[in-house]
């Protein structure tokens, strides 16, 4: 694989996964979630301190990471997001309540790696997680099995979603919250699995982005508004629609960047956050309500309706 | 006997005023730190106030007053730092025969060229004083156009759409001004000519009375802007989109006029900063410092309140400063296992923007309901209607 491809994929897929968790917040409980920033550098965190004090591959530490992700997310929906969710909270002071918790966490991240550099004597500071991958097919493993993770972790969600009596409870608690409360849904249990979900994949995708590029505490902070342009690329309307739009913005910003910087020079590399920027504003500008807004069941059905037409 | 009770309850009344409370606090909370620190903390403190008192009162305008999410509040902030980092120092250099064109920002060049211009600066107050205001006239103009622009294609989105776009486009000019090296220097920051170097040593007596004054205008302004009938037209649309567009209220033009406005006293703002550090960091012009410690300055204080943006304003910057110059004395445990306090900054945004949202919605001191006209006027105003 082409070096932009290999570093592209792992980072759209950490990407993906955590603008699927903006989105699936955001639909399920109006939350726009900011924290999802700091609960990414969370994830990446859990896995350097495991690679690092106890050995091993990176990998291996992944379903911790998902954990201590879920247990920023339970934290958050309790202390936090239910009683606003009680007030009946409007959209804007939702999204300041997760600012708020996003920066006492970005707080305590920034402790925790003088707190390591104090005790253990190492640098967490500027971490290149990809030293600690390994080699497959003469590419870095993690081009290969990051996506492979990514995959299958979305096939148990939509097995979770489509097969099992909670998961159908909560479709219908985000397709109509009112109707699915009055059919005896517990709604409140709905909101906490979904953002003990949400934090996980957070932590996943950040601990998946740490291999694609420097982590640092406040790697999240920088790539939090690609975060929300995946997620609103996506159209805010559902989780796999979230995702796609992960996956297209982290993709376009490896294949752009080097594109234009084969074309006009490495110059172009200061400005990679616009190559993303501008295709959320492109794709808005042409479908509103992002890419799950795209009709393309209707696009399909009218293409075959003219061919039988043309035969009969 | 009624006199009597008349003063005695307006006494009541003022003694109950949460503005009151508040403005002791801040002031014992100074007192403390003169008597600790001496005269020069208490100026910076204030230059910082001031500065941020304008940032946060045009944030107070477009979302406290309209409604608007506006999270990129650093976007027009930097087109005002960026102007006055870029362009009066041009004029200055092209009228002295000096570099001015591309090359005006490029360290080898600015380094030389800025002390010529200040030293012509400091010749003449005359021209100092013209130099100020040009700054201002500046920022305050590329402030109005970048928030216009901004506003075109923003304007018709939903909320959270419109925030989200506005943080983005904030993120971005900032990562154009690091990387585009004509405009401010890029990662090497250019310098700004000074208006305040006739005074010598004591520029700092005099930054902070300027200043505040420009703050004192801007606050006035303001003030009788959200009193007048755009203002309430403001308010209007916050509180019900749906019925001010049955009123007949033009909801992108009332829009659009808030954000320009906005945008311009927020850009005047920057340019202030500017002047006051001396050099444009692009780097540092990030959207936690002037987007989400502006937010918590406003909702501390009180959305929808000028005088409540500004108690907010002195009350957070005084206990930042507090942690920054009290670290070692009060957070030695943190020391002794190698974290540094100054992370506790962030803690203290975050902590107040949480209990402020779940314990004190309204802020210390609440959007009060004005009345249009003084109660006299009124009276006189329905006196002639039943003639």
């Amino acid at each position: 694989m082409a070096p932009w491809l290999s570093s592209g994929l792992v980072y759209a897929s950490g990407l993906a996964l955590t603008a699927g968790s903006v989105t699936l917040l955001y639909i399920v409980t109006r939350t726009f979630n900011f924290a999802v920033a700091s609960m990414a550098t969370i994830g990446f965190y859990t896995v350097y301190t495991g690679v690092t004090l106890f050995g091993g591959l990176p990998y291996q530490y992944y379903p911790f990471a998902f954990i201590v992700g879920s247990i920023t997310g339970f934290i958050c929906y309790y202390g936090l997001n239910r009683p606003l969710l009680r007030r009946q909270a409007i959209e804007t002071t939702l999204m300041m309540s997760t600012l708020g918790y996003d920066l006492i966490l970005l707080s305590m991240i920034q402790m925790y790696a003088d707190f390591l550099t104090h005790t253990y004597k190492i640098f967490p500071r500027r971490v290149t997680m990809s030293l600690f991958d390994f080699e497959l097919f003469g590419d870095r493993a993690a081009a290969f099995i990051l996506p492979v993770i990514a995959i299958g972790f979305l096939t148990i969600l939509h097995i979770f979603l489509t097969k099992t009596k909670f998961g159908v409870a909560m479709r219908a608690t985000i397709e109509n919250p009112i109707l699915a409360g009055a059919s005896g849904i517990n709604s409140d249990r709905v909101y906490l699995v979904s953002w003990i979900i949400g934090g996980g994949m957070a932590a996943l995708g950040g601990s998946f982005m740490a291999m694609a590029m420097t982590g640092t505490p406040v790697m999240g902070m920088y790539t939090i508004p690609l975060m929300f342009a995946g997620a609103i690329l996506g159209g805010l309307g559902s989780i796999y629609g979230g995702i796609l739009g992960g996956l297209v913005i982290g993709l376009t910003e490896y294949a752009g960047v080097f594109l234009l910087s084969q074309q006009f020079g490495p110059w172009v590399l200061g400005y990679r956050m616009g190559i993303p920027l501008f295709i959320m504003a492109a794709t808005l500008l042409v479908f509103p309500r992002g890419l799950s807004g795209i009709p393309l069941l209707k696009i399909i059905k009218n293409f075959a309706e003219q061919k039988r037409g043309a035969r009969a | 006997m009624t006199t009597q009770n008349g003063i005695s309850d307006k006494f009541k009344n003022i003694l109950l005023r949460r503005e009151l409370h508040v403005g002791i606090i801040i002031a014992a909370l100074l007192a403390f730190l003169y008597a600790s620190r001496g005269i020069n903390i208490i100026l910076t403190i204030l230059i910082q106030v001031t500065i941020f008192a304008i940032i946060t009162m045009s944030l107070n305008l477009e979302s406290g007053y309209t409604g608007i999410p506006q999270f990129g509040r650093v976007a027009a902030v930097i087109a005002g730092a960026f102007a006055v980092g870029g362009i009066p120092g041009r004029i200055m250099a092209s009228f002295m025969g000096l570099p001015s064109g591309r090359e005006y920002t490029l360290d080898t060049v600015n380094f030389k060229v800025v002390p010529e211009i200040n030293n012509l600066l400091a010749s003449s107050w005359l021209m100092s004083l013209g130099f100020l205001i040009m700054c201002i006239v500046i920022a305050g103009a590329s402030g109005a156009i970048i928030g216009w622009l901004i506003s075109r294609p923003a304007i018709r989105l939903k909320e959270a759409y419109l925030g989200i776009s506005m943080l983005a486009i904030g993120d971005f000019f900032m990562w154009v001004g690091h990387n585009w090296n004509l405009l401010v220097g890029g990662s090497t920051p250019a310098n700004v000519p000074d208006p305040f170097r006739i005074f010598g040593a004591a520029r700092f007596n005099v930054i902070v009375p300027v200043f505040f004054v420009i703050a004192i205008i801007i606050f006035i302004y303001l003030n009788k802007l959200t009193r007048s009938p755009f203002g309430r037209n403001l308010r209007m649309l916050r509180d019900n989109e749906l019925s001010a567009n049955a009123a007949g209220l033009n909801i992108v033009k009332v829009r659009t006029q808030s954000l320009v406005i906005g945008a311009c006293i927020a850009a005047i703002g920057g340019g202030l900063y500017v002047l006051y550090t001396g050099s444009v960091a692009a780097i540092g012009m990030t959207r936690l410092t002037f987007t989400f410690w502006p937010w918590a300055y406003m909702m501390l204080g009180g959305v929808g309140s000028n005088v409540g943006v500004f108690m907010g304003v002195f009350l957070l910057t005084i206990l930042r400063t507090m942690i920054i110059i009290f670290r070692s004395q009060w957070f030695g445990f943190l020391l002794a296992v190698g974290i540094d306090p100054l992370w506790l900054e962030f803690t203290l945004l975050g902590a107040v923007i949480i209990i402020v949202i779940l314990f004190l919605p309204h802020g210390l001191v609440p959007e009060k309901v004005e009345a249009m006209l003084p109660a006299n006027r009124v009276k006189k105003v329905m006196a002639q209607r039943e003639l």
